[in-house]
Parts: structure tokens; sequence; C-alpha cells
């Protein structure tokens, strides 16, 4: 690891005065991902910003018909909380499936969508379930978050505080695990929302989408029969060892049905 | 350099750390711990599992100065002088282990896994050791120690 | 006092340091002084070394001492010598060796081939160092997969070993094979690919060496599988020094399944090292470093083929095999594909006649050397393959093709067309057994559960049979102090096996002794004279007979001293239960008496001296025993995304004697989750056209996980204990990974057998599964 500066804020306001005075420094959430690439000696923040101090940033909250969720609340807690369980249990159930128990313990949701990893599974429930990024600055819509691979629309310095989803009427998310890294080769949320149906992608792409055609089927019929014949453009897919464009194609499928019969 | 505080094992100690050093690292080298294990680089294999407040962390993935406050429990903290753990004990009567390199993480886990939930069934305990490997017992002896253990938590 | 007998599940002595964090391994020791090392390792395939600046490296604070290939040439150091056992081509003339040294000198030939080495007062220091060595490498052509390295016009990996052959190989009957195909009704043909794999112990290696220059010594602290090879050949190949002045020492080890058996580069790099500093140097690998430099294992594309009578009798079998060795020939990589897969070809089955051909093959790629089973896995997998595919071709049931062939107890003993001297077992009760284990009655029902579910379920058997291996000799020894300790010292080695147990459960039942006061040494070259380690299933069948040959001297001398502290004649002394009793008188002694006055100068006859009883012995195996067993395999495929859910699993062994079950239920899953991961999801893949190793991390390379794997059960035939051995045990370390993969695979294709595919590729990944589906419906 390269040499850094280690803060540990007990405020928003200290830490986003912290990172604007550190051009080279960097947030830490959970630090499940930031940590071993920094042990790589891939990433050399000049100054890390811990935000596990600041207690304002982690919880669940119920706010009219949004859930709110605060930036540093770990996996383990939305994967367990009565609350999100009884309000959107698509999204306790792909909590509880990102990683493994103990990086769940760590890992928290500002911290993944943050990172936006193409195969993390925050991102599609963030744009699947049509959520709003709540910044110290803004509120941004999930639908303009993520922007490219590893790319969001948060500004240099610009801190997530929390995530508001929207209740759906039901929604469900299916995985297909990496056998390796367990993280998702495919992950598909499928949500009936107030605002219509919504179907988003992780881990296919080199960033989270939205499937319009699967969204239009699905608001017509919801159930798997409905997305008979849709595919995904496999061009625009991932292609590795664990799986081609055309298997990550294949599959999108085949997790939005399940998603749909997950979401009953 | 920065100063860290912690309580590990019950006892607290003090000491000063480097920002990158990490918890397993402090834990090893500056504690002399040497229980928990590194055994890979990618967060993957669970041989360092830990609990800092009763969670189980990865301490290869976590800085030391995280840890500042926390209560932290290694392996060298579960017995009771010569008196194993329940939890040792049940690995040791069903051979849950062989070269014994990733059983202080398996047993911090499977500590874990039966205080959240004694009434864990075998396909339940299989996927709560999705973070930890072993390459050598083919799990099974493990399993059958967590499902002794738990059961016996039941009784 | 617990005085355990053979064949109890005595529980393991070592598990009390390990459970409570006080094992020692390589990583937890350190010495005052000590410095740290990185290795630098090449990042090209093959390309020449036109120059390794290493000034920046040199300047950075704390920096010691850098060493490139030409400074360890410079320094004029012995190659590192293969030890295969194969080692001469068909022609009788001496297989290809290629220099083999601890750093590249003048060109690479694979990715991670260590090309220089940093030390420096601090770890961040040398890794800091290691980033600014400036390679300056012109690229050559090179090529990873064996049978394009023996294609015409193949990039040469050695300018003077034409087409990248090590050595070619044959074994067997070439005529006798040939004649019985000319003469077969059905040939049945296969080619069958065994995947590179990695070992992957949790531990990886690491190395702390120490020189000592007022004594000329080193003392090496090496997480390896074999301090006694390992040291004659550093010392002797390599340092040209004695053997007694490496001191060669093994802590706890994290496992080793074969992946720290060899003689790597490492350890000879922190030799040099030390000794030129005067400082302990500490090396400890990370993940990557074990991905990219650890030997892999198997490598073998095959080509079987199976002659039969109408009626599905065998007549023969004839083998064709390349095995990739990677760019050197490393400790006894050329052995594998060759001596190692042939010798127990054609499996429990009775073959008339058989031939096997190989080609040992260089690519530039990691060397592979044994790993689990070492060519014996290989050998299964490509047997049980063909047995089943001839079952479908010739549309016969599977398991009663296997039936008419399998050797009866009868016709045992037998030497085998491959020389193998299988000299008892039964092969059809252990079929059967397994199957009966297996509940065949129940399956039908099950299958249509499955399919309910939209899910295929499949089921087959694989019979195996394997031999053992490794060094012929081991030493036992045993002695005692007044404080009632026992120490027993072997030169056999457990990496995780529990021969602390095994082999003191062994010394205490013969001696009468209670367990807990044998104090276990072992991986130590001061300890004992000489030492095989640990390879072969060798642990019991040598490491146990000779603590059993041990105990037996101990027993005689013991017998003439109770007789005198009896006051009779040593042939009028019976000893059994631990308990010496002079049976004219019904006098008795323990033991434990006996060992007391041993050390007792007043209790002892004239020609007897305290430490009357230290024993050391020298065990020599006579013939490779042959483990024996059955395993079965029941899975469920989801045809829409290819994944596979192995559901049952059934092992029956014939190990002969079992020592302790207990361990050998912790071998044979151990093994059988090694074979279900090479089955499934393991894969060594090198990038097709760089070279680069794209697992080089547990993110990319897929280890079997609690979730991945079935409860197994296991049972044990036991009424053929070997008559090769005194203790009568067959090994037992490796028979799991020589039935897993046959029946996982076979059982995956009878479940997609009425989806029309006939054959698939290890590892099963989903994605090859579902794409086989998709061929087969086009």
């Amino acid at each position: 690891m390269y040499p850094f500066q280690y803060h540990r804020p007990a405020s928003t306001d200290v830490a986003t005065r912290l990172r604007a005075e550190h051009e080279d420094g960097q947030y830490m959430a959970g630090g499940q991902t930031l940590i071993p690439v920094m042990k790589q000696r891939l990433a050399m923040p000049s100054d890390i910003v811990d935000l596990s101090g600041i207690n304002d940033l982690a919880g669940i909250s119920r706010n009219g018909d949004r859930l709110i969720i605060g930036a540093m609340t770990s996996h383990a807690v939305v994967a367990g909380s009565a609350e999100v369980s009884a309000a959107i249990p698509a999204l306790a159930s792909l909590a509880d499936g990102i990683g493994d128990p103990h990086v769940r313990n760590r890992g928290t949701i500002g911290g993944s969508i943050a990172n936006n990893d193409p195969a993390a599974d925050y991102p599609a429930a963030v744009l699947g379930l049509g959520a709003s990024v709540i910044t110290e600055r803004r509120e941004i819509a999930g639908d303009d978050f993520f922007t490219d691979l590893f790319e969001t629309a948060l500004e240099d310095g610009e801190l997530i505080t929390a995530v508001a989803f929207p209740l759906p009427k039901r929604a469900g998310y299916a995985k297909f695990p990496n056998p390796a890294s367990r993280y998702a080769v495919v992950g598909v949320m499928v949500a009936e929302t107030v605002e219509g149906v919504r179907v988003a992608v992780t881990g296919a792409g080199p960033c989270v989408f939205r499937v319009g055609a699967m969204e239009t089927a699905l608001a017509g019929d919801f159930s798997p029969a409905a997305l008979k014949g849709i595919t995904v453009d496999a061009s625009n897919l991932n292609n590795d060892i664990h799986a081609s464009a055309e298997y990550r194609q294949h599959l999108v499928g085949v997790m939005a049905g399940r998603a749909v019969l997950a979401a009953g | 350099m920065p100063q860290i505080s912690i309580t590990v094992n019950g006892e607290a100690r003090s000491a000063e750390c480097a920002e990158t050093t990490l918890l397993s690292h402090f834990l090893r080298e500056h504690l002399g711990l040497t229980g928990t294990h590194i055994g890979c680089d990618t967060s993957q294999c669970g041989a360092c599992v830990v609990h800092v407040d009763g969670h189980t962390v990865k301490s290869c993935t976590m800085l030391a100065l995280q840890a500042e406050g926390a209560d932290v429990t290694t392996i060298e903290g579960l017995a009771d002088g010569d008196t194993l753990h329940p939890m040792q004990d049940a690995f040791r009567r069903h051979h849950g282990l062989q070269c014994g390199f990733c059983t202080p993480g398996m047993v911090m886990t499977a500590v874990a896994i039966v205080r959240d939930n004694p009434d864990i069934d075998e396909t339940g305990v299989r996927e709560a050791l999705e973070g930890n490997i072993c390459r050598c017992t083919g799990y099974q002896g493990i399993v059958e120690a967590i499902l002794d253990v738990a059961k016996t938590m039941r009784a | 006092m617990n005085i355990p007998r053979i064949g109890d599940s005595q529980l393991r002595q070592e598990d009390f340091r390990f459970l409570t964090g006080r094992g020692t391994y390589i990583d937890d020791i350190n010495l005052d002084g000590q410095v740290f090392a990185v290795v630098v390792r090449s990042p090209e395939a093959h390309a020449i070394i036109k120059t390794i600046n290493t000034a920046d490296a040199l300047a950075v604070d704390g920096v010691l001492l850098v060493v490139t290939g030409k400074d360890w040439r410079d320094a004029g150091y012995g190659h590192i010598p293969s030890k295969s056992a194969v080692n001469k081509k068909r022609d009788g003339s001496p297989m290809n060796e290629p220099p083999r040294h601890a750093l590249a000198i003048d060109r690479v030939r694979f990715v991670g081939e260590p090309v220089a080495l940093v030390v420096a007062e601090s770890l961040e220091a040398a890794q800091e160092a290691a980033d600014l060595i400036d390679l300056d490498l012109e690229t050559l052509p090179a090529v990873f997969e064996q049978r394009q390295a023996r294609a015409d016009g193949a990039p040469q990996i050695w300018d003077d070993i034409p087409g990248n052959l090590c050595l070619d190989f044959e074994l067997g009957d070439k005529e006798g094979t040939d004649a019985a195909f000319a003469e077969a009704d059905h040939v049945i043909s296969l080619g069958v690919f065994n995947n590179r794999v990695t070992p992957a112990p949790i531990e990886t290696r690491g190395v702390i060496a120490d020189y000592d220059a007022t004594s000329e010594t080193f003392t090496l602290h090496n997480s390896t599988q074999n301090v006694h090879g390992n040291r004659d050949t550093m010392a002797q190949a390599v340092l040209g020094i004695p053997s007694e002045k490496l001191h060669h020492i093994a802590p706890d080890v994290g496992g080793g399944f074969g992946a720290k058996n060899s003689t790597y580069p490492e350890p000879l790099l922190m030799l040099h090292a030390t000794r030129a500093l005067g400082r302990p140097v500490k090396w400890i690998n990370d993940r990557s470093g074990s991905q990219l430099g650890d030997t892999h294992g198997r490598d073998q594309y095959s080509t079987v083929e199976l002659a039969l009578k109408a009626d599905g009798t065998f007549l023969a079998l004839r083998t064709t095999t390349v095995g990739n060795i990677g760019a050197y020939c490393w400790t006894i990589g050329p052995f594998t594909p060759t001596g190692g897969s042939a010798r127990t070809q054609g499996g429990p089955y009775r073959l008339p006649a058989m031939y096997y051909s190989a080609e040992a093959v260089f690519t530039n790629t990691q060397p592979t050397d044994p790993y689990r089973g070492a060519g014996r896995p290989e050998g299964s997998y490509m047997m049980e393959r063909l047995v089943e595919r001839a079952a479908r071709q010739l549309g016969m049931d599977p398991l009663e093709l296997r039936r008419k062939n399998l050797l009866t107890a009868e016709e045992l003993p037998r030497k085998s067309p491959m020389g193998l001297d299988v000299d008892c077992g039964n092969f059809p009760i252990v079929f059967e057994q397994t199957l009966a284990m297996s509940d065949r009655p129940g399956f039908a029902a099950r299958v249509a559960e499955s399919a309910a579910r939209g899910r295929k379920r499949g089921f087959a058997i694989a019979p195996y049979l394997e031999c053992t291996g490794g060094g012929p000799k081991e030493h036992a020894g045993v002695t005692f102090s007044d404080d009632g300790r026992v120490r027993l010292a072997v030169g056999s080695q457990s990496t995780g096996m529990g021969h602390e147990t095994a082999l003191a459960q062994i010394l205490a039942a013969q001696l009468g002794i209670a367990i807990e006061n044998i104090d276990y040494v072992q991986g130590d070259t001061g300890a004992t004279p000489i030492g095989g380690g640990h390879g072969g299933s060798r642990g019991m069948e040598l490491g146990g007979n000779a603590v059993l040959q041990c105990a037996g001297e101990v027993i005689e001398k013991a017998t003439a001293l109770a007789a005198h502290l009896l006051q009779a004649d040593a042939d009028g002394i019976a000893f059994e239960d631990g308990l010496f009793r002079a049976t004219a008188t019904n006098r008795t002694l323990s033991m434990a008496d006996v060992i007391a006055a041993s050390l007792d100068p007043d209790r002892l006859p004239d020609d007897m001296s305290p430490g009357a009883l230290d024993t050391a012995s020298v065990f020599e195996r006579g013939i490779i025993s042959i483990p024996n067993g059955c395993h079965a395999a029941e899975v469920e495929v989801d045809p829409d995304t290819g994944v596979i859910d192995v559901v049952g699993f059934w092992v029956v062994d014939d190990f002969g004697t079992i020592i302790n079950p207990m361990l050998a239920d912790g071998q044979v899953m151990g093994g059988a989750v090694q074979g279900l991961g090479q089955a499934l999801m393991e894969q060594i893949v090198y990038d097709a056209d760089s070279g680069q190793l794209v697992t080089g991390s547990l993110m990319d390379y897929a280890l079997p996980r609690a979730d991945n794997v079935p409860h197994m059960e296991l049972a044990y035939y036991e009424g053929a204990p070997t008559k090769k051995n005194p203790l009568g045990v067959k090994g037992a370390g490796e028979a799991g990974c020589c039935g897993a993969p046959p029946a996982i695979v076979n059982a995956v294709l009878d479940a997609l057998n009425d989806l029309g595919v006939e054959d698939l590729e290890m590892p099963l990944t989903s994605e090859k599964v579902w794409r086989a589906i998709q061929d087969a419906k086009s």
C-alpha cells in the first residue's frame, strides 16, 4: 500500500471539507473494494477520509412512500432489516446476496453505488427501483446517476448521504453469481412501480442499464412468459472467461424471468 | 505516527500504528496474535476473519485505524484457558480441520453463524460459509461441527 | 490416559494448537534482524532479456540487495535438476532437460518466471524497489498449448530442443494391442482433456533463510512438503555444499497437495541473499505469486480407444497423450503425463492388452508438477469417460458393462499389462456396495421430481484403481526421556493429513502407551537422517510401517529388559496390551515401568545403558500398493443456465487396513472436493495471445466452497489388507481425486443424454454446459 494520511471525521461537513482540501484524497465507506485495490497498489490516494465515524450517515427510515437508507448502512443491516423486508423485500434479498457475510458486515450501499462496479448488485436496485441518490448537495435520480464503467454523476468531492427508494408495488431480483468472485455475472431487478415497470440489469454490460422492451412487455403482462423472445444487444455486453457476451445475453433473459417470479 | 487504542480479546491495547497497517497485520505483527492468517490478496479466502464489535470481518480488508475503539475477538480469545470453546471442540470432534490454516477464520465465522441463527440447517450453514475457503477438508466436518453446536444451543 | 488401537478414530493431537491459533506456520516465524525479500516476475511469456536496470531500485531507501540472472550466473551456481523417474526417450537417449536456474538469465519463458530478487529493510521498501526494476525485453513468439507447441513452425522455446519435445514415452504391448483392435467387433474412441489446475493450498509458500558465517551453515525455514529431498538438491546440485551445511526445517505447513513438493527458485534466492547480507531473509508469497509461480497440475490431451467384443467384453486399451509440462522440466514434471498416467491404465478392469504412448511437451507456461494423484486421476478420468462412452454408443447399460469387465477377487493377484502388481481387493463388491448406498431404486422418482422443477437429473458411477508412490524409504526414531515423554521423529511429513496423530497412534497402540505422552517431530533434517516427506499417498505406507517396525524393535529390547527386571528368560516374557508378563511367575511390568527402568542406571543389566530403548529404524517398501474404490455422483442440471448442482455423492474405498477412519474420511472428502473443483470450476487460463495469466487471483480462479459441495457418504471395504507391507495399508491420500471427476462428469452427461449432449470438457462451467445444450438442439 502506498502511504496516505488517514482522517475519520465525525460529521459530513468536516468530511467534505477534508476531501476538498486534498485534491488526491478519497472517501472510504466500508473499504471492501478500495482496500483490496490499495493493497494491490492500483490506487494511491493522498488522503483517506473514513466515513465510518459519521453516525448520521447510517440508518434506515421510512419517509412517506420512500424508504431512506443512509449511505453508510452495511449490506448486512439492510439484509436483516425488518423495515426493508416489509417495504421492499427484493432489496433485502439483493443485499443478502452481496459478496459474502463478512463483506456484508463492512460494505455499504453508498460505497457500492459510488464505485459503480459493473458487476455490483446495488446499481441494479437503484436503477431498477427508480431510487434517488441523495448527496450533501442535491438529489440525483437513479436514471441519471450511473454514467459509465466505474463512472457516476457525482462531482469531485460530492458525498452520498443516503439513497431514497420509492416503494414499488412489487419487485424481484435474480442474480447469477460468478463462481469465483461471487459478483454478479448478470443481475436483474424487475419492479412494478407507481410510475410503471422498470427492469435494470447489472453485471452484463460496462454499466447498469434498463431494458425498455422488457419493461413494455411486463407492463402489459407481468409474467415471465411476456419476456419470451426479448433480448438485449449482445454487442454491448461484457465478455470474459466466466461468460461470453452471448451467454450474458441469454442470462439476462433467464434472470429477468426469475426476477419476475421472485416479485410474485 | 497515529496511535490506536482497541480492546483485543478483552484486553485494552494501545500502540503506534501506520495508516497503511491492516487490522490483520496489526494483530499479527504488533500484538503477536499470529492465529489470524492471510491466504489471499483479494478478500476471498476468509482465513483472516475476526470479530469486530461482534461482527465477522475480513481483517485483511480493514485498516487497523478503522478499528479504533472497537472490541476485537480473535481465535486466541475463544478458549477458556485449556478448555476449548464449544465450537473449537466440535471442530476437533468432527475433524473439521486438517492443515489448520483456514481454521481460525472458519471457527470465528462458525461462532457467529450459530450465535445469529441457532435454527440453521445444513443448506444454511453451507451458504453462511460462502466467505471462507478450505482446501483440505471438503467442508463436511466443518458443516457437521457447526450443526452440532447449533443443536446443542437449541437443546 | 488414552491408549488408542489401530483402527480407532483417535481425535487429533495437533488440533489443540491449530484451533487456538497457536500453530506455527512460516509467516509466524520472525528472526532477529531479518530483512524482507520480493521476487520480481516476468511480465512476458517469451522474451529476450536485453537489460535489467536496477539503479532506481537500488536507490530506494532501505534497499540492501538486488540480484538478477546475470548475478546468479556469475555466482556459479548449478542447475536445479529434474528428478523425474521417467527421464529417457523412447530410443533410450536422455530426455531434453534445459537448464533451470533460480532466475531467468538471458531469456524469460513464461509469465511469472522470476527475473530478479530485491531485499530491503522493510517489505514496503522491497515492494517499492521491485516496481522500479526496469526490464528491457524483446518479445518473442510464444506458444501455450501442447498440441500447438508440437505443430510444424511452432515457436521454439529452447533453441536446441526441436519440436518442443522433452521426451516421448511408451509402455505396454503395442503389437498385442494393435492385434486385439484389428480383431475387435467394436472400437470406441474418445478425445479427453484433463484441464490445467493449481493445487492452491490456502497457505502460500514462504521462506526464512539464515546463514551462520562461522560454521558456514544455512538454516532454512521453508513451507515445503519435503525437507530432505529438497535439501540435497539445493545443497549438492545448486549451492555446491555438503547437505549437512543446510539445515532444512518445515514448520506447520498449511496444505500442499503437490504444490510444495518441488525445488523452487525462491528458497535458493533467499539462501543466496542471507549469505550475501549476513542477515536472515524472509520471503512470503502472495496469492498472485502463488497462482503464477506455484507448479500447476494435470494438463493432458489424450486420445483413448477401447476394443470390445460384440458382447461388451473389453479386449484392449490404447492411449495417446500429450502432456503440457510448461517451460522447464521442473522437479518431476515429465513423469506425470508419462509414467504417472501409464501405470494404472485400464483401472480395475480386465484388459488383456494395453498400450500407452505419450509426449511431454514444453510451452510458455508455468511448469506442471505432481498435483494430488500425479497422473493417476488423469488415467482414471480417461478410462471412465471411455467406458461410459462405449456403453452409450453400443446401447448397453453402463452399470452392466462395468460389471462384466471388472476384475474379480479370484483373478487376483495379477500383473497388469502395464506391469502393475495388483495383489488384492474385491472390485465387484466395492462396486455393488457403492450402488447400494446410492439408492438406485429411488432414482426414477428423483428424476421426476427434478423434472417437475425444470431440472435434469443424472447419475454415474466410477470405479477407480490407483497406486502409491513417493520415496521408497522412511525413517522413524523413538527416544524416551525420564519425564515420561516419548519423542517420535519420522521423515514422512503431514501438511494437514494428521500424521502427528496417526503415526503416534500406531506407536501408542504397539507399545501400549498414552498417545498424549508422545511428542511428534517431522519436517526437520536435523531430526531424522533421511525422510521422504509427503507425496504419493506414502504417509501410512512408508511412515506408518516405519513406526510399526521401530515399535517392534523397541518391544524386542524392552522384552529383554523386562526379562532382566522380572528375573526371567526373554523367551519366557509375553507382551500384550502394554504389559510384560513372565509366563512362569505371572509377574508383570507395564511398558511405562520398563521405559522408566531403561533410564535408570541402577535397574539396567550390564549390557544396557540409560536410553537403551531408544531406537531408530528405516523401513523400505517392497512394492507399491494398489488403493482402489468406487465413487458415485448424482447431479442436477439447470438447462436454462447450465448450472450444475452435485446433489449426491457416495464413496467406497479399499485402502487395506484403516489406521484411523476419521482421518481417512478427511482424506477422501478433501480429495473428492478437489476432484469436484477440477470437474466443475477450476481452470488455469493463459491468454491465448499474450500468455498473461487470466486466472491470477481467487477472483477469477474458482475454488469449491461449502455451498458447491454435497453431503458425502463414505464406507470402506476392509476385506483385503495388502500383504505388501506389514500394516496392510494401501495409501489413502490421493484416491479422492481419481474417482470424483469421472463420476461427476459422467453424471452430467447422463443428465443431458436425452438432450443429445454427448461430450463435455472439464471444467463443466455453466456456459460450456449451456452451449452444449444449445448445440445439441441445433
